[in-house]
């Protein structure tokens, strides 16, 4: 595989690689927590912190920006792992969520809602309040979970290969894609920024609930990494392969594809699909770990939480009251480092 | 260094189940054209569409025939078959059945500056949108033919900067629709591709960028062929890689460079028409080339008329019914028939 011998041919990673990376994680998260568009001052962030503080200053953190932070560490992580997970398990350098129709079915999944409960509630009110914002995270996460089940289901009953997956996937996510969009078109509302918004994920206004909804999600999610971690290093090569080392293809296969569906789709509902984080990230993080394959699990994890923490930051600060979606800030500020890297590697 | 020696196996000479089909989706894509001068807005009887056909005189038939129709349709259909192709090559070029015409960057970057004139420069006009488009679509092209250097790097070099400068450029669009508000549902229509109003000025701008991919395709097939097997097999057969690789990027980027400016991205047919041909097992990568510029014009032309005409007098986006004619045929294939696994396709 092209990837592994980039790997091999990389530069030695230097050890104070990992203690960076983490410093680095660990300092924008003080950034995150202490710049905004509101200016508190740092004192006031201190005390709000440990409680005391002016009410102001202890709304400001703890309720906005502290659960803003938390959702986005939570979900970058999920992007990261789930596209490293299916980069690995269908040997394919471009698969990422979407791959298994995750953001397709959530984004049928919200817009079919939309359309259902605003034509049936109250069809007269243009304004963003009147749409059940609450329930779409759960909705898009069955959305996307569906999608998953299905292309699954329509490869399971050949070989499940990687490449019949990949196919499969391709088909329904165009098939889910085209409904979802023929449904927004058909629609035709004032409304569409606000799914255009989700679309292109984004963390505002992002509260506790949603931290709390992704949570249960990693913690079974990091549970499983050390369970599905040997069959990993077996599911990248070709299955006649992997089974010649003992490993039950098929159902590895599946707990692999699982884990990685569940993660995607439960960040695709709460914060929209963020493409950057679930396709570069893992990319990103294979680089910085050159031959040290042991380091690529936790430096795509680090890495997942550290991108997403900074790109909302920027995202908040660049775009002051009319805030930037971090889908577009990741897009624009992170390819470039993606390019300058790949024109370094040989 | 003549490929053609080396890949005379590569090819058999004449594969009449090939040629069969190939005739079959030519006239399929014809009797859909013909037939697609009748539905619209206003029917038109068979009688009256051959009157108008034959003998143009001026009337409100005639130039729905002759100004509307007919134009709009071969539009789609050479747009259909540059996208096929073009994603044919991609996939070849990268080995990853996920690549398409997006990934050389030119929709994107076609896409950008489109967007930028309806915005921020409406007094722009929209004649002129093409232009601006092939000028974007360019740029985009040779960005990624930079981080690729010029295909010549190794597959996941093309894969993920295609990807990369797509996503950017893709992000600035989306960014500048955030900021126009109010006029977001046109330009998102605008954004899914259509051939709404196309008429022979697009499709005389269109030709001569799909002719040239595909005719440079057909010309390359055998060295393509060689490329198909893998890379080392390719080169072991003699064939220059360095030199073959950027030729076939820029034969990729040819039609696509095309096709954007006048009928923006439209999704599904450069991705999926290789797929579904490749499943139908051509004869060879000669035959794989003239079935994929066949049918992905059946599948854009017969998309386009469907969308132009199940939801009179509103249009719906081509790239929709593509992606919903072609998706269950192309499930249907893969599951009916054994795909090979692994890289070889």
């Amino acid at each position: 595989m092209t990837t592994e011998r980039l790997l091999i041919l990389h530069r030695r990673t230097p050890g104070w690689l990992v203690p960076a990376v983490v410093g680095l994680a660990l300092f924008s998260l003080v950034l995150a927590v202490f710049l905004g568009v509101v200016d508190v001052p740092a004192a006031d962030v201190l005390a709000a912190l440990q409680g005391h503080g002016s009410h102001e200053a202890r709304s400001i953190i703890l309720d906005i920006r502290l659960p803003r932070i938390i959702t986005g560490i939570l979900a970058g992580v999920h992007f990261a792992l789930a596209g490293l997970l299916l980069q690995t398990i269908t040997r394919n350098p471009l698969a990422d969520p979407s791959l298994m129709g995750i953001s397709q079915g959530a984004m049928l999944a919200v817009s079919s809602f939309l359309v259902i409960t605003v034509y049936s509630h109250d069809a007269g009110s243009h304004t963003q309040h009147a749409l059940p914002v609450q329930w779409l995270p759960a909705i898009a996460t069955a959305g996307g979970l569906m999608a998953g089940g299905l292309i699954y289901t329509l490869a399971f009953r050949r070989d499940l290969g990687p490449l019949r997956i990949t196919l499969c996937g391709i088909a329904v996510g165009a098939v889910l894609h085209a409904i979802g969009i023929g449904m927004i078109a058909g629609w035709g509302s004032a409304r569409i920024e606000v799914l255009l918004e989700w679309f292109s994920g984004s963390l505002y206004a992002r509260s506790w609930t949603h931290a709390a909804f992704l949570l249960p999600f990693t913690v079974v999610g990091l549970a499983c990494l050390p369970l599905i971690r040997r069959p990993l290093e077996l599911l990248r090569f070709e299955a006649p392969v992997a089974q010649s080392f003992g490993l039950a293809y098929r159902r590895q296969f599946s707990a692999v594809l699982l884990v990685a569906c569940a993660l995607a789709a439960s960040a695709v509902g709460v914060v929209g699909p963020v493409m950057f984080v679930g396709l570069i990230v893992p990319h990103l993080a294979r680089f910085l770990a050159g031959r040290h394959s042991g380091m690529l699990l936790p430096l795509t994890l680090v890495l997942g939480a550290m991108i997403m923490t900074l790109g909302d930051l920027a995202g908040r600060l660049a775009g002051q009251a009319e805030e930037i979606p971090i889908g577009v800030v990741l897009a624009i500020c992170g390819t470039p480092v993606l390019i300058a890297l790949l024109r370094r590697t040989p | 260094m003549n490929p053609a020696r080396f890949g005379a196996e590569a090819e058999p000479p004449w594969d009449a189940k090939a040629a069969a089909m190939t005739i079959g989706l030519l006239v399929t894509a014809l009797i859909v054209i013909a037939g697609g001068l009748m539905v619209g807005a206003k029917l038109l009887p068979l009688r009256a569409v051959m009157a108008a056909l034959v003998a143009p005189d001026g009337k409100i038939d005639a130039i729905l025939v002759w100004t509307l129709r007919l134009p709009r349709s071969l539009t789609a259909y050479v747009a259909g078959a540059g996208l096929g192709v073009s994603g044919y090559l991609l996939q070849t070029l990268t080995r990853n059945p996920l690549a398409g015409p997006g990934l050389t960057g030119v929709s994107a970057g076609a896409v950008v500056p489109i967007v930028f004139c309806f915005v921020f420069l409406p007094w722009i006009s929209p004649a002129l949108h093409p232009l601006v488009g092939l000028v974007g679509g360019l740029a985009g092209a040779a960005m990624t033919f930079w981080i690729a250097r010029g295909g010549r790097g190794r597959p996941l070099h093309l894969a993920l900067g295609g990807v990369s400068v797509s996503m950017c450029l893709g992000a600035i669009t989306t960014y500048v629709l955030l900021l126009s508000g109010p006029q977001v549902p046109s330009l998102l229509f605008w954004l899914s591709g259509g051939f709404q109003g196309r008429s022979w000025p697009h499709l005389t701008f269109l030709v001569p960028w799909v002719v040239a991919g595909i005719g440079g395709a057909l010309l390359c097939r055998r060295a393509i062929g060689l490329l198909l097997l893998s890379e080392q097999a390719a080169a072991g057969m003699g064939l220059q890689l360095t030199y073959w690789k950027s030729l076939t990027l820029v034969l990729a980027v040819l039609p696509v460079a095309g096709v954007a400016p006048v009928a923006g991205p439209v999704a599904f047919v450069g991705l999926a028409t290789p797929h579904i041909v490749r499943l139908l097992r051509p004869g060879g990568p000669g035959w794989a080339i003239i079935m994929t510029a066949a049918l992905g014009g059946l599948m854009t032309t017969s998309a386009d008329i469907l969308a132009r005409s199940i939801a009179v007098p509103k249009e719906i986006p081509v790239g929709m019914i593509t992606a919903l004619i072609g998706g269950p045929v192309f499930i249907h294939l893969v599951q009916r028939r054994g795909i090979a696994t692994g890289n070889d396709r």
